[in-house]
């Protein structure tokens, strides 16, 4: 969570924490960590501390914005397909079966390279691919909800498919909604990197997975000392902020399973 | 002296290989030495080079650059072959050209085999001649701005063959010269010789017998051909192979040749087991201008701002790592034969810039392919147009689709790079003043929306002046004129050091036009 916290704040004020442009050589070309430039700088004379902070925000933000818009979507479909069943619920669960089947890479890239490169597209890529799972746990728990008395008693008393979803489902729903939430955002750093790193972002932003995409792909990289700096700090981010996401997902699993088994 | 240079260059050694194993790489270079040439004589001598799909070596076939081009040319031999100084006899012993420059006689060498066993003759040769006039293969020298100049082909007897051109022409020869030989008896019943993909039909009278492609993993397997008629192939087998990283490759002993990149020089350099060869710089970026796309690019201003505003020093020490020289705005580069030092030239200078837009501002999209060079290349490239009001978005995509991009001219601004700079001045003429590219290769490309009328007129005086002297003042005149106008504007080109283990294998040489020692059939034969 702290670190989290600490990766966003980064993220944010990256402006103040960075003395050196992101975008802009400031230095000579893979210069050494230094006092002026901490943790030295790419192959191109840019400061790689000012470019990790910029693309913590390029990758926070991808993470942030598929984890969000793929959580949604699978709760919407989740609960739709839970709460009226039948055609609805069988075609929704043959999506979600076919989606969580393929494998996801290869679908990334084909998409990647169809759609050109950017942060919206791949944001929109990684959601339509992430939404299956939380949709299926939703759905679950939407089955299981719908045979609550209190359900059936509003139902009866004319709720309809709204009131119903606000006023019962998603208190209930929300932890789940939440942990995957979590999950999600850490896969889709995951991927992002590696979308990145396959030359699929956009080439001339930063993110840690181009950072590193350009560094692993500089001729001969690990016979010189350039590797020290330049693929080991935006690898150690990386590592961080996914280690630090699945750690908080754990947390909040185990802090409202507790809460789940005492309703 | 030389005992207390040997320990020092022990001493290093020792240093590298501690520090090496410090750093987590505990390669041991010094464990691939042991090949004697005892051994080499019991086992075949195999050299492997690294893979990567470039099409199926037919001449229909392959892919549109070089080493697709090599590969068939492994295969497929031609009347003559380009050597370390210039054009040499091939399949064609000797010839001899009419004084009117309109017919040109080839004797050719007798008893040439197929790879298949039958012999050559003269037959094939006009075979191969006309076939290409029907079905173009992916590499055409036989038009000239989309026009055959081939009049007729005549067999004077067995082994002698006598080509009469429309038109006198300086570059003939070289264009005649370099058409592959296909046999008559495979080729004759194919209609539609791009979709041939059986390797039995890869039949040629070349040193090399394809024996496996895949094209999945970029793999080719090429036999030396033991009947082969003219010198005797060196190497028994060549291997291109699929590898993730050419120098960690390269130091596991994987492949036998790479490009070292300028950083790791000194991890060859001076070292006994290594050798290097510089190439001369027949390589090379240039930014196309689209100007009927982006007709602002029309405008002379305009394109000289953006060579003002590219720091091509910049690009050099950064994208290129030092391996590179500035390329000539007239276009032939400095190891051409023919290069015009005194062209005009664009330093960088932002402030220029800014004067010639005149307070315009540009948005330009630019096409590269997704390559860290070139995305590096565009980075740098947006950084500095900033400043001047052009505002630059690059736009990535595959190699091969940036290609075909270029030559759909679909792009407002593109970046490619590419072999041939090397070649015959003509590539002026196939760059500049042409409406009809060569062929799809990106070593020739029509510059939308751009015609100069003095440009053309001399592009084609050139080409029918036979007189060298008088040619070659021709060929200076127009790098002038193309610098002064920059229809397209070259960037740099790249010096590369190939470095290989001698021991192995040390046949590698360039040839006069070429960039790349692989690329060249003479690399592999006996000299």
């Amino acid at each position: 969570m702290f670190i989290i916290f600490l990766l966003c704040l980064m993220a944010l004020f990256a402006p103040i924490l960075t003395k050196h442009p992101w975008n802009m050589p400031s230095g000579s070309a893979l210069e050494a960590p230094s006092k002026a430039h901490i943790l030295g700088t790419d192959d191109l004379g840019i400061d790689l501390w000012a470019q990790i902070c910029y693309g913590a925000r390029n990758s926070i933000l991808v993470g942030i914005g598929s984890a969000l818009l793929s959580s949604f979507l699978g709760a919407f479909l989740g609960i739709v397909s839970g709460y009226y069943g039948g055609i609805t619920d069988l075609a929704v669960t043959a999506v979600i079966d076919i989606l969580m089947a393929i494998p996801n890479l290869p679908i990334m890239i084909v998409a990647g390279a169809f759609f050109g490169p950017s942060v919206k597209n791949i944001i929109i890529i990684l959601s339509i691919l992430s939404w299956a799972v939380p949709a299926r746990l939703i759905r679950s728990k939407v089955l299981a909800l719908k045979q609550e008395t209190y359900v059936k008693v509003a139902k009866g008393y004319g709720a309809n498919f709204v009131y119903i979803t606000f006023r019962h489902f998603m208190p209930q729903l929300f932890p789940i909604y939440a942990t995957s939430f979590i999950k999600l955002i850490s896969k889709a750093i995951v991927s992002e990197a590696s979308l990145s790193f396959l030359g699929l972002g956009d080439p001339t932003s930063k993110s840690w997975g181009l950072i590193l995409n350009y560094a692993l792909n500089f001729s001969g990289i690990y016979f010189t000392d350039f590797w020290k700096w330049w693929v080991v700090y935006p690898l150690a981010f990386i590592i961080c902020l996914v280690l630090a996401t699945a750690i908080l997902s754990r947390e909040l699993e185990k802090v409202w399973d507790v809460k789940l088994s005492g309703l | 002296m030389t005992k207390s240079h040997k320990s020092k260059l022990l001493i290093l050694l020792i240093l590298a290989a501690i520090a090496l194993n410090v750093t987590g790489c505990g390669l041991k270079p010094q464990q691939n030495t042991v090949a004697g040439s005892d051994e080499q004589k019991d086992f075949p001598l195999i050299i492997r080079l690294e893979g990567g799909d470039w099409g199926f070596p037919s001449p229909f076939a392959h892919y549109s650059r070089g080493p697709g081009m090599a590969k068939m040319r492994l295969i497929y031999d031609s009347l003559l072959e380009k050597g370390e100084k210039g054009l040499i006899p091939w399949l064609a012993k000797s010839w001899s050209i009419s004084p009117d420059g309109r017919e040109y006689t080839f004797v050719l060498n007798s008893q040439v085999k197929w790879h298949d066993g039958e012999i050559l003759s003269a037959e094939d040769v006009k075979f191969s001649f006309e076939y290409f006039l029907k079905h173009p293969p992916v590499s055409n020298s036989l038009l000239i701005d989309g026009k055959p100049f081939i009049e007729k082909i005549d067999i004077i007897d067995e082994n002698q063959v006598k080509i009469t051109v429309s038109e006198p022409n300086s570059t003939i020869l070289d264009r005649l010269g370099i058409v592959r030989i296909i046999p008559k008896h495979i080729w004759e019943t194919i209609d539609d010789p791009k979709k041939v993909t059986d390797l039995d039909k890869l039949v040629g009278c070349g040193p090399y017998i394809l024996t496996d492609y895949s094209q999945e993993q970029g793999a080719y397997r090429f036999q030396a051909f033991k009947d082969y008629w003219g010198p005797k192939p060196l190497v028994d087998i060549i291997e291109f192979v699929p590898v993730s990283d050419p120098v960690l490759a390269f130091e596991k002993g994987e492949i036998d040749l790479i490009k070292v990149p300028e950083d790791l020089m000194t991890r060859y350099l001076g070292n006994e087991e290594y050798k290097l060869l510089k190439s001369p710089a027949f390589w090379g970026y240039k930014l196309m201008f689209n100007m009927e796309k982006k007709p602002e690019l029309a405008d002379i201003a305009v394109r000289k701002a953006i060579a003002h505003a590219i720091n091509v020093n910049e690009l050099i020490e950064k994208v290129a790592r030092g391996a590179a020289v500035p390329a000539s705005p007239g276009y032939l580069p400095i190891d051409h034969i023919w290069h015009n030092p005194d062209v005009t030239k664009y330093e960088f200078d932002l402030e220029k810039a800014k004067a010639l837009l005149n307070n315009r501002t540009l948005d330009l999209v630019l096409l590269i392919a997704d390559d860290q060079k070139e995305a590096r290349i565009a980075e740098l490239l947006k950084i500095n147009f900033a400043k001047v009001g052009i505002n630059l978005k690059a736009q990535a995509v595959d190699m091969k689709t940036r290609d075909s991009m270029v030559k759909e001219q679909n792009y407002e601004l593109a970046l490619i790079g590419h072999g041939g700079w090397g070649q015959d001045a003509d590539i002026l003429r196939e760059n500049y003043g042409v409406i009809v590219a060569k062929d799809s290769s990106p070593s020739s490309n029509v510059i939308p929306g751009y015609s100069n009328p003095k440009i053309n007129e001399l592009c084609i005086k050139q080409l029918t002046e036979l007189d060298e002297e008088s040619r070659k003042a021709m060929i200076m005149e127009l790098q002038k004129i193309i610098s002064d106008e920059i229809p397209l504007l070259p960037l740099y080109n790249t010096v590369e050091y190939a470095v290989f283990r001698p021991q192995k294998y040390d046949g590698w040489v360039h040839v006069f036009d070429h960039h790349e020692v692989t690329h060249n059939k003479l690399s592999y034969l006996e000299r």
